[in-house]
C-alpha cells in the first residue's frame, strides 16, 4: 500500500511535465494571440509588438521554458521570485488578476459545487439503486429505472435552464444565478447531480441483484437473519463496492466538468473560465488551470484506491501480495 | 456497513469546508447585470466597452459628455481657452478637486497619467491617442528605441534610463502644468474632436501614488508633486523587468483598498468574473439622487441575465440574449413589455470585400475591381435582410459612419438597391452569361469562382446575414457562393491577413468624429484588413486633417465617405447596430438613448416606487 502511494508520488511530476508539454503544444497552435480582440480596433503594430515580447509571446521557447521554471517552483527554490512557490503567473487576458488569485477564488466554487452534487447524487442514486434492485421487476423499479435514463441523457443546459425557470423566475424559491448563499447551491448542484445520479442508481441496482443471488446470501437467509439484515449487513457492503470505485472519478468529474452548469447558474467556477481560457487563448490560464486539474485527478485515484483496499479486503490483500 | 458512511462523510466534511471560505456581496441600490466581462479597472489599459463603462464611473476626465445629444461639458476642467490657430490649449482643472483619499487632483496628475499611456512600457490599445501632441510620438520612438539599445539583463543601465523619463518627457512633449490647476496643451495640428476624447476612458487622470505603490511615509496631502520621488524599488507596484528593462506594472493597484479614484464612486469590492461593487465617493460632489451603491454582476449566459432580470434581481440588463431579442421588440410593439429598449448605436454591420487582385493563396480575387464590389453591394436587399433576417428594424445604410450620431456631419446615402445596374456593372466588367446556363462566365469561358463569405459563428446573426447575401447574389447576379463559419479566433487571424473575399465585420466609433470610421479605410491603417489603396480617398482625409474651418473640414470628410461608399466599396455596409436593454423606466431615469451609448452610472435616478 504505501509502496503504491509512493509510485505514484514520484509519478505525479512527470505526469505533470507531460501533460504541461503537451497542453503547451496544442495551445500555442492556436490562432491569434491572447491579447487581440476578435474584432474591432487593433493597436498599432508596434504597441503589439511591445505587448507581444512582454508577455514572451514572441518566442515559444522562451515562454515555455520561464514559465516552467515559474509553474513548478524553480524559480521559488532558486530565489528567482519571491512571490509564491507555484507561480501561474499573470492572466493574459484578465491582467487585474494572477492566475493564482484566480484559482484560488474559483477552485472552491467548483469544488464546493462539484462535492454538494456528488453527494446528492450519492444519496439519490443509492437510495433508489436498492429500491430497483431489491424489487426488480415492479413499477417502482420500472420508474426509477426509466428516470435514470432520464437523468443520463437530458443535456445539462436543458435541465439548468428548467430548473432556473421553475425554480427562480416563476416560484421565486430561489435566486436566479450567482453564488454565495446555500440557497445558490440547490439548484445547481441538484441539475449537475442527476448524471451522476442516476449512473450510481444502476452501479446499486445491478450490484445489489447480482448479490441477492450470491451463496452468501442464500446462506444467510438459511441462517434464519432477517431480511433486513442480510440487506444491510451483507448484500450491501459488497454491492456498493463498484459505486465507491466509481465515486473517485465522478467527484474528480463533478469538480472539473460542471462548465455547462456553471454557465447557465452565473456561478464564478473555474471549469466555464477555462472554457473561455481556450477560446480566448489566455496561455497563463489554461496551463495553470490544467496543472491543478491534473494534480487532483492524480490525487483523487489515488485517495480511491487506498480507500478501495481498506474498504475490501481482497484488492488490500492482492495489494500485500503483489507488493 | 458503517465504513461506508466515511466516504460520503469526507465529501460532507469538504463541502462543509469550502463553503465557508464564500459569502454573498451585500446588496446594491442599482445592480446591471453585465453580458461582457471587465477586463480590467486601469483607464491607460482599457479598450473594452464594459471596462469603460467602470471608468466612467471611477474616474472623471476633464471634460464629459451630455449623454442627450453628445456635446462635451466641463467636468475635471471648469473652463478651457483654445488659441486662434487652435494649437495651444489651456485647462483650468477645478480646484476643489479631491482624489478619494483626500489628495488634491492637480495638472501633475493628468500630465503622469497621459505620460503612463504614452510609455512603450505600459503597452496600451490607446497609446497613439496622443500622438497629435507636439513631440509625444518623438518621446514614443525615443523610449522605444532606447528599450531596444538596453543591454539585457543590465538593470542598472535600465534604471539609468528610466530615469531619464521623467526630463524626457518634460523637453519632449507639449504638455505643461502650468500651476496645479492649470494645464497646458500644444498640439502638432488642430484636432477637432479633442474635447470629445478627453472624456475617453484612456485618457482619464490616475492617482499616481496609489498607482506606483509609494509608501505611505511619504506625505501627499498636497499633491505627490510636492514630495520628493521615491525610488523604484521604494515603489511597490513597479519594477524593471530584468530582460527587457521595461517598467513593469503590478496589476493588483486596480484593486478594492488600493485603487484610489476622482470619479462619481469608489471601488469597495472586485470578485474576478462575478461582482463589482461601487459605493459613492464622499469626495466626489454629485447629484444628490444618484445610486449610493452599485453592483455589476457577472452572466456568462444572456439567458439567465434575462431570467435574473425577470426575477427581479437585476436592474438593467446592458444587453439582451441575442436568441430573444426580435420576440421581446415584438412584445413590447404590442404594448406588452414596456422594459424593452431598443437603440440605434455608434456602430455599422458590413460585410468587407477583399480589395486585393489574388488571395494569398495565390487565387484570383475578382473583388480587386471597384465595379464588382460596387454590383455586389448593389445586387443586396438590406430592406430584406432587416426585415425578414434580423427583424430589430435597424436603421438601414449605404454609409460606414451611422447617421445622426455627430453633431454636424451627414454621411453620404451610398449605394442602394438596383440589381439592374449591378447586372449591367458586372457585364462592363466582363463576367457575363456567355453559355447560357444562368451563371457567369468571363471572355475565356471561366466561370466567376465561387464567392467564399466569412463569417463567425459564435451568434447566429451572421450566419443569417450571410445566407441572405448568398441567395441575393445567387439570384441577382447568377454568382454562386461558399459560406465559411469561423471561431472567432480563426477568423479574426484569416481576417487580418486577408484570406477571403467576403468577411462580416462590425465598428464601432470611439470618438465623434467621422475619422473614427473612415480611418479603417486608409491604406496605411494597421485595421485596414480589405487592403484598400485609394489614393483619393487618402488625399482627402489629409486634406481634412490640414482644414482650418471644422464646417469645411467636415465637408471634406463627407466628400470622402462618399468617394469610399459610392465608388470604392472597400465594404458593404448593412445596418446600424441595434442595440437592445432592459430596464423598467418608472424605476429608473437618466438612461441614455444616444447612440453613442454611454451610460454614466451616476446620471441615472432611482424613483421611489409607488407602493
Amino acid at each position: 500500500m504505501r509502496r503504491l502511494i509512493w509510485h505514484r508520488l514520484v509519478q505525479l511530476p512527470l505526469v505533470l511535465l507531460a501533460v504541461y508539454t503537451l497542453t503547451f503544444t496544442l495551445a500555442w497552435l492556436v490562432p491569434g494571440s491572447p491579447l487581440e480582440k476578435p474584432e474591432g480596433r487593433r493597436p498599432p503594430p508596434e504597441v503589439q509588438a511591445a505587448m507581444a515580447e512582454r508577455y514572451n509571446l514572441d518566442d515559444p521557447w522562451t515562454f515555455y521554458w520561464s514559465y516552467l521554471e515559474r509553474a513548478s517552483g524553480v524559480a521559488w527554490v532558486t530565489g528567482e521570485t519571491s512571490g509564491p512557490i507555484f507561480d501561474f503567473g499573470p492572466s493574459l487576458r484578465h491582467e487585474n488578476w494572477s492566475v493564482n488569485e484566480i484559482l484560488a477564488g474559483q477552485l472552491p466554487v467548483s469544488m464546493a459545487l462539484g462535492l454538494a452534487a456528488i453527494v446528492i447524487a450519492v444519496l439519490l442514486g443509492v437510495s433508489t439503486g436498492i429500491l430497483g434492485g431489491l424489487r426488480p421487476g415492479t413499477t417502482l423499479d420500472l420508474v426509477t429505472q426509466g428516470l435514470s435514463v432520464v437523468g443520463v441523457s437530458i443535456p445539462a443546459f436543458v435541465v439548468g435552464t428548467v430548473l432556473l425557470l421553475a425554480g427562480g423566475v416563476w416560484t421565486g424559491w430561489f435566486p436566479v444565478g450567482g453564488w454565495g448563499d446555500l440557497a445558490h447551491m440547490v439548484l445547481p448542484a441538484t441539475a449537475l447531480s442527476l448524471p451522476f445520479a442516476a449512473y450510481i442508481a444502476r452501479l446499486t441496482r445491478s450490484g445489489v441483484l447480482d448479490e441477492m443471488h450470491s451463496d452468501y446470501v442464500r446462506t444467510a437467509r438459511a441462517k434464519g437473519l432477517p431480511e433486513r439484515v442480510v440487506v444491510l449487513r451483507h448484500v450491501l457492503p459488497n454491492a456498493l463496492l463498484p459505486v465507491l470505485s466509481y465515486l473517485g472519478p465522478a467527484t474528480a468529474a463533478a469538480m472539473t466538468g460542471s462548465f455547462v452548469i456553471e454557465k447557465v447558474f452565473a456561478i464564478p467556477g473555474l471549469g466555464m473560465h477555462f472554457v473561455d481560457a481556450v477560446l480566448g487563448k489566455d496561455l497563463t490560464m489554461i496551463m495553470g488551470v490544467v496543472l491543478v486539474y491534473a494534480t487532483i485527478l492524480v490525487l483523487m485515484n489515488l485517495m480511491v484506491d487506498v480507500l478501495h483496499a481498506w474498504l475490501d479486503p481482497r484488492v488490500r490483500q492482492a495489494g500485500v501480495a503483489h507488493g | 456497513m458503517h465504513r461506508f458512511l466515511i466516504p460520503l462523510l469526507i465529501l460532507i466534511a469538504a463541502l462543509v469546508a469550502v463553503r465557508l471560505m464564500d459569502d454573498p456581496a451585500p446588496p446594491a441600490e442599482f445592480t446591471l447585470a453585465s453580458e461582457n466581462e471587465v477586463f480590467t479597472l486601469d483607464p491607460q489599459r482599457m479598450s473594452w466597452l464594459a471596462d469603460m463603462r467602470l471608468a466612467n464611473a471611477l474616474f472623471e476626465g476633464l471634460t464629459a459628455w451630455n449623454t442627450d445629444d453628445f456635446t462635451m461639458r466641463p467636468a475635471l476642467a471648469r473652463s478651457w481657452t483654445t488659441s486662434p490657430d487652435g494649437l495651444v490649449w489651456t485647462f483650468n482643472l477645478r480646484p476643489d478637486a479631491r482624489w478619494s483619499n483626500g489628495d488634491p487632483v492637480t495638472a501633475h496628475d493628468v500630465i503622469w497619467s497621459w505620460r503612463r499611456l504614452l510609455l512603450p512600457d505600459t503597452a496600451a490599445d490607446y497609446s497613439n491617442l496622443l500622438f497629435d501632441v507636439q513631440g509625444a510620438r518623438d518621446f514614443w520612438s525615443w523610449r522605444t528605441e532606447a528599450l531596444a539599445d538596453l543591454p539585457p539583463d543590465d538593470l542598472i543601465a535600465a534604471a539609468a534610463q528610466a530615469e531619464t523619463i521623467e526630463t524626457a518627457f518634460a523637453d519632449m512633449v507639449g504638455l505643461k502644468a502650468l500651476d496645479p490647476h492649470t494645464l497646458e496643451v500644444r498640439l502638432e495640428q488642430p484636432v477637432p474632436w479633442l474635447l470629445d476624447q478627453l472624456a475617453f476612458a484612456p485618457l482619464m487622470p490616475v492617482h499616481r501614488p496609489s498607482v506606483e505603490g509609494w509608501p505611505k511615509t511619504i506625505d501627499t496631502s498636497r499633491g505627490w508633486h510636492e514630495s520628493t520621488l521615491p525610488t523604484i524599488e521604494e515603489r511597490a507596484f513597479v519594477r524593471l523587468d530584468p530582460n527587457s528593462g521595461r517598467i513593469e506594472q503590478d496589476p493588483r493597484w486596480a484593486r478594492p483598498g488600493t485603487l484610489v479614484s476622482n470619479g462619481p464612486y469608489v471601488l469597495t469590492h472586485w470578485r474576478y468574473r462575478r461582482d463589482i461593487r461601487l459605493a459613492a465617493n464622499e469626495m466626489f460632489d454629485g447629484p444628490q439622487d444618484m445610486p449610493e451603491s452599485v453592483l455589476v454582476r457577472s452572466f456568462p449566459d444572456p439567458n439567465t441575465a434575462l431570467m435574473a432580470f425577470e426575477s427581479g434581481e437585476v436592474d438593467w440588463l446592458t444587453g439582451v440574449s441575442a436568441d430573444c431579442r426580435s420576440d421581446l421588440l415584438a412584445q413590447k410593439d404590442r404594448g406588452l413589455r414596456k422594459t424593452v429598449h431598443a437603440r440605434p448605436a455608434f456602430a455599422t454591420d458590413y460585410f468587407l470585400f477583399n480589395c486585393r487582385d489574388t488571395l494569398p493563396d495565390g487565387r484570383l480575387n475578382p473583388f480587386g475591381d471597384a465595379r464588382i464590389r460596387q454590383a455586389f453591394a448593389l445586387a443586396t436587399d438590406k430592406q430584406a435582410i432587416v426585415d425578414h433576417v434580423t427583424r430589430l428594424g435597424e436603421p438601414l445604410t449605404g454609409a460606414f459612419t451611422p447617421h445622426g450620431s455627430i453633431p454636424g456631419y451627414t454621411p453620404p446615402e451610398g449605394l442602394g438597391f438596383d440589381p439592374e445596374r449591378a447586372r449591367a456593372l458586372l457585364d462592363d466588367a466582363g463576367w457575363s452569361d456567355r453559355d447560357g446556363d444562368g451563371l457567369r462566365e468571363d471572355a475565356n469561358g471561366e466561370p466567376f469562382p465561387p464567392v467564399e463569405i466569412l463569417y463567425t459563428t459564435s451568434s447566429a446573426r451572421f450566419r443569417r446575414i450571410a445566407a441572405a447575401l448568398r441567395d441575393q447574389w445567387q439570384r441577382q447576379l447568377g454568382v454562386t457562393s461558399r459560406l465559411v463559419g469561423q471561431d472567432s479566433k480563426f477568423f479574426g487571424a484569416d481576417r487580418r491577413k486577408g484570406n477571403f473575399m467576403v468577411a462580416r465585420g462590425r465598428w464601432y466609433g470611439d470618438w465623434g468624429d467621422p475619422t473614427t470610421f473612415l480611418n479603417m479605410c486608409r491604406s496605411s491603417d494597421g485595421n485596414n484588413d480589405g487592403g484598400l489603396s485609394c489614393a483619393a480617398f487618402d488625399d482627402l482625409l489629409d486634406q481634412a486633417a490640414a482644414a482650418d474651418e471644422p464646417a469645411a473640414r467636415l465637408d471634406l470628410l463627407a466628400e470622402a465617405e462618399r468617394v469610399l461608399m459610392e465608388e470604392q466599396l472597400p465594404l458593404l455596409p448593412i445596418c446600424q447596430v441595434v442595440e437592445v436593454t432592459m430596464y423598467d423606466p418608472d424605476r429608473f431615469e437618466g438612461m441614455t438613448e444616444h447612440p453613442r451609448l454611454v451610460q454614466y452610472l451616476h446620471e441615472i435616478r432611482p424613483q421611489v416606487t409607488q407602493p
